[in-house]
Parts: structure tokens; sequence; C-alpha cells
């Protein structure tokens, strides 16, 4: 028995990994940032009809609010990415908590459309990109090495938190009404965050540790300091003129308008196709369940085969699998739909983390990844018009799914013109030349050397 | 698992990016998210277009004249003249 978990553990790698490393409690803190911040962006759904029926505003005009969040978001992005490079994710997340707790607050309060426009559209936009962008690279910092792994762990926060969120809004929506719901969530919501961030560290340094998968033969990465700011600003205009910087801008771009017609269309789709609203939901939970595996795999793939791989795999099966809804009919149809099309979906958007770090190094990859999440936003804006867009128009979902379609496939020839993966676009980020003289790092961690890609 | 490394500014230089430099342009992808941009606007000009000579010529049929003699927003007239095949 002993053997074969021996075999086991060199089998699929276990033994270079241990669970007694700080940077789980930051995966699992990430996690949480995660799950609260984005669950209220994908709630919104619950919270068109109480506003109706409180307010009598017309469906559109709540819609713009979400619009309208998506935008600022996204074009929060690159400055919130460069703020958790220059100030420390810590405190950017912090004020982001802030401002979560204050756009909760005026949204439970709002009595005019200007004001749930102002309250969601504004600030709980600012505070969305406060909180999802610096959380990633400070995610990456934590890792020398193993990074998809820690990436997959967190990715899969995207999926249960806006499923646990739903469920508990409408209960709170039921019980306590729209208003009250948003301020229990509001506080508890911004208690959880301002707890579990005393417990963040925005690097091991910070922490006195060291990134996980270190080995003694590694030189310390420059993390923190005046020479980390100056050299971060001439690192990141190299950044600015490199293919990938910009394509992957595009590519999360294109990506992100190809789902976001499926997840936003997906139940009217299917209601009009004789679906019940209720099963027509579960169409769209099953996608979110079953993405659970591929968020965590994309990530650990990409590391140990290639990104690009991953990614083009990811894409071109979001692109192709979105055709199956063209011949869809019965719920079977759409069910089928829901679990293989979750598969290349679910794997769409995780890998880009490990893809920075093939390019980039070990810089701090909080402006890069901000500047594609501006890509991100716009696309998850533009994407849900899509489909209401093209209904009102046509009277039918068809141009909807072909532009869906044309949006995935031309993220995957986007991928196919990306840059091999195999050396670094600019050398590595600084490391000291070699130790300080009288300085050790005694607890290495685990970790093996890093794979070729 | 404390680490022993003193705090890093001692370091005044940065060796590994001395002398490196990028002398090409990103054209490629620079060029290949000004095309993504240009096929998104060029896709909502062209629904855009649809709706609005849609809107437009349902105007005119519930006046009984034709489109030319109707009215119509900036809007529409915008997206219409922007759009070849509309």
């Amino acid at each position: 028995m002993r053997n074969a978990a021996l075999w086991f553990d060199r089998r699929f790698g276990l033994e270079e990994h241990t669970i007694a490393h700080y940077a789980w409690v930051i995966v699992a803190i990430a996690g949480v940032v995660q799950m609260v911040g984005a669950a209220i962006r994908m709630a919104f759904g619950v919270l068109v009809d109480p506003l109706v029926a409180a307010f009598g505003w017309t469906p559109g005009s709540i819609g713009l609010a979400y619009a309208l969040m998506s935008i600022v978001t996204a074009l929060a992005s690159p400055m919130s990415g460069y703020l958790g490079n220059r100030f420390g994710a810590r405190r950017t997340m912090i004020a982001g908590t802030v401002l979560f707790f204050i756009g909760m607050m005026w949204t439970s309060q709002t009595q005019q459309i200007w004001e749930l426009y102002v309250a969601y559209g504004i600030v709980f936009g600012i505070s969305q990109a406060l909180l999802l962008v610096p959380v990633v690279p400070a995610v990456a910092a934590w890792f020398r090495r193993h990074l998809g792994l820690g990436t997959g762990i967190m990715m899969v926060s995207w999926s249960l938190g806006p499923a646990l969120v739903i469920q508990v809004l409408a209960v709170l929506f039921e019980n306590v009404g729209w208003s009250q719901a948003f301020v229990i969530v509001g506080v508890v919501g911004t208690g959880t965050l301002l707890v579990i961030l005393l417990f963040f560290k925005n690097t091991p340094e910070d922490a006195g540790k060291v990134a996980y998968g270190t080995l003694e033969t590694d030189n310390p990465l420059i993390t923190s300091g005046n020479v980390f700011i100056s050299t971060h600003k001439e690192f990141q205009g190299f950044v600015y003129k490199t293919n990938a910087f910009w394509n992957l801008i595009n590519i999360h771009f294109l990506g992100c308008v190809g789902h976001a017609v499926i997840l936003v269309g997906i139940i009217p789709l299917g209601i009009s196709k004789g679906l019940s609203p209720l099963t027509a939901a579960g169409v769209l939970t099953t996608i979110s369940i079953v993405s659970v595996a591929t968020r965590f795999g994309a990530p650990v793939l990409a590391e140990r085969m290639s990104p690009k791989r991953v990614m083009f795999v990811s894409f071109f099966g979001q692109g192709v699998g979105v055709f199956l809804l063209l011949t869809a009919n019965t719920t079977l149809d759409f069910y089928i739909f829901a679990v293989i099309w979750a598969i290349p979906y679910g794997g769409e958007g995780t890998a880009f983390p490990v893809l920075i770090r093939k390019y980039f190094g070990h810089t701090p990859m909080g402006t890069t990844y901000g500047w594609q999440l501006l890509g991100a936003g716009l696309g998850m804006a533009l994407g849900g018009v899509i489909p209401g867009m093209v209904f009102d128009i046509t009277g039918t979902y068809i141009w909807a799914i072909i532009l869906s379609a044309v949006f995935s496939l031309a993220g995957s020839v986007a991928i196919l013109l990306l840059e091999n993966t195999r050396r670094q676009l600019i050398p590595n980020w600084p490391e000291m030349e070699s130790k300080p003289v009288g300085s050790e790092i005694p607890s290495v961690t685990t970790g093996s050397a890093e794979p070729g890609i | 698992m404390k680490s022993a490394v003193p705090h890093q500014v001692i370091e005044t230089t940065t060796p590994n990016l001395d002398g490196f430099e990028i002398t090409r342009r990103p054209l490629i992808g620079f060029g290949l998210l000004i095309s993504s941009v240009i096929g998104t606007l060029a896709v909502l000009i062209f629904f855009g277009a649809w709706a609005s000579s849609d809107r437009i010529e349902n105007r005119a049929l519930a006046a009984g004249i034709s489109e030319i003699q109707g009215e119509s927003e900036w809007w529409e007239d915008g997206l219409v003249f922007a759009c070849p095949l509309h």
C-alpha cells in the first residue's frame, strides 16, 4: 500500500508539493476576494425584477447600470494593476473593500435611477477593479514555480462564488427584500474581506518567507524598494514594445465576447426553444459546474505543456462548440451543449497568468494583467449586448451564435500568432546577481526545475 | 520558513536589463488589436444600420408614407449612412 502511494506521488509529481506553505493561505484569500468581488456582478440578474417592481423602471434602464459597471471596471483595470504594483495588492484591495461597502449601502438605499448608475455602475465598478485585478498578480508573486497549480485552485472560485451568492441573494430577496439583502451582503462581505486581508501579504519577502517552489540555487528577486520601482518602470516600457502585450489584450477581448454572448443569451435562447425558465437556468448552472474542472486544469496543463497550445484548444473548442446550439431544440440538446461547451469555456481565461510568466518571467504582472482585463471587460460588455440586440433585429438568436463563434475563432487565430513561449521576451525580471554575503535561504520550499515549454 | 535575505534595496543596478533594447515595433500585436476593434465596429454598424432601417421602415408603413418622407433620428441616419450594406 505504501509503495502504491509512493508510486502515485512520483507519477503525478505530488512529492514536489507541500500544503505547509503560506502561499496556499494567499491562494485561499484570493479565492474569497474573487468570490465576493465577482459575485454581485454575476448576481445582477436577480436584482432586475425587484427594482422593476419597486420603482417601475424598465429592465433596459436597469440593465444600463450593469453595462456601465462593466465598462467602468474595464477602464479602471490598468490603473488598478498599476496601483497593485506601486502600493501593493493589500492596500489596493482594502481601498476596493471600502468602495464595495459604499457601493452596496448606496445601492440598497437607491430611490432614483441615477443613484443606481452612480452607486452600482461607477462606485461598484471601480471597487471591482480594485479587488479583482491586483489579486492574481499577487498570487503569482507567491509562486516561483507551480504557478499553474496556484492559479488553477484560485480560479475555481470564479465558478463557485457566483453560484453560491446567487442562491444566497435569492433567499434574502424573498425573505427580507432587495434593499435589506444588499445591506446584509454588504456588511458581511466587507467584514469578511477586512478580516481575511489582515492575513494577506503582498510578497513572500513581506512575510519573511520564500516563494513556493524556490530552490536553493535560485537567486532572490528584487521585490521591493526604490530599485524595484525604477526597474519596474523600465521593464514595463519594454513590455509595451512586445507583440504579445497587445495581442493578449486582443485575445482576452475576443474570447470574452465569444462566451459572454452565450452566458447572457443561453437562458432566453432556451426559453425561445420551449424550455421552462427553470430548465433554462439549469443549463447555465450546468455550464458553471462543469467549467470548474477546466478552470482548475487549464493553468496546470498550461504550465506542464504549453500555454499557447492549451489556450488555442480552449478558444477553438469554445468557438466550434457553439454551433451545437444551431440544432438544439430539446432539453437534452441544451444539456449536452452545456457539458461539451463548458469544457473549453472553463479553460479559456485561466491560463493567462501562466502565459504572462512564460513571456515576462517573474516581473510583477499587475499592469500587464490590468490591461488584459481592460480587453476582457470591454469584451464582456459587448458580448452581453449582442444577444438582445440581434434578437430584437432578426427575431432569432442565430446571428448571435454565429458572432460568438466568429469572435472565439478569431481569438484562436490570434493565439497562433503569439510568440513562442520557449524563451522570455525580455531578460528575466532582475535577480540579485548573487546571494548577498551572509544571507541564505534556509527553508527552501519544494519544487523541481521548471520544464522547458 | 523564515528567510534571512536582507532588505534588497542594497542593489543599485539592474544588470539583466542593462544594454537591452527592443528596436522593432509591435506591429503584429498592435495590428491584430486594431483589426479586432475595426471588425467589432463593423459588426456593430451593420446590425445598428439593420435595426435603424427597420425602425424607419416600420414608422413609414404605420404613417402610410414613403421612407424618404418620414422623419428619422440622427443616430438612425448616421448608422444607415455609415453602413455600405444598408
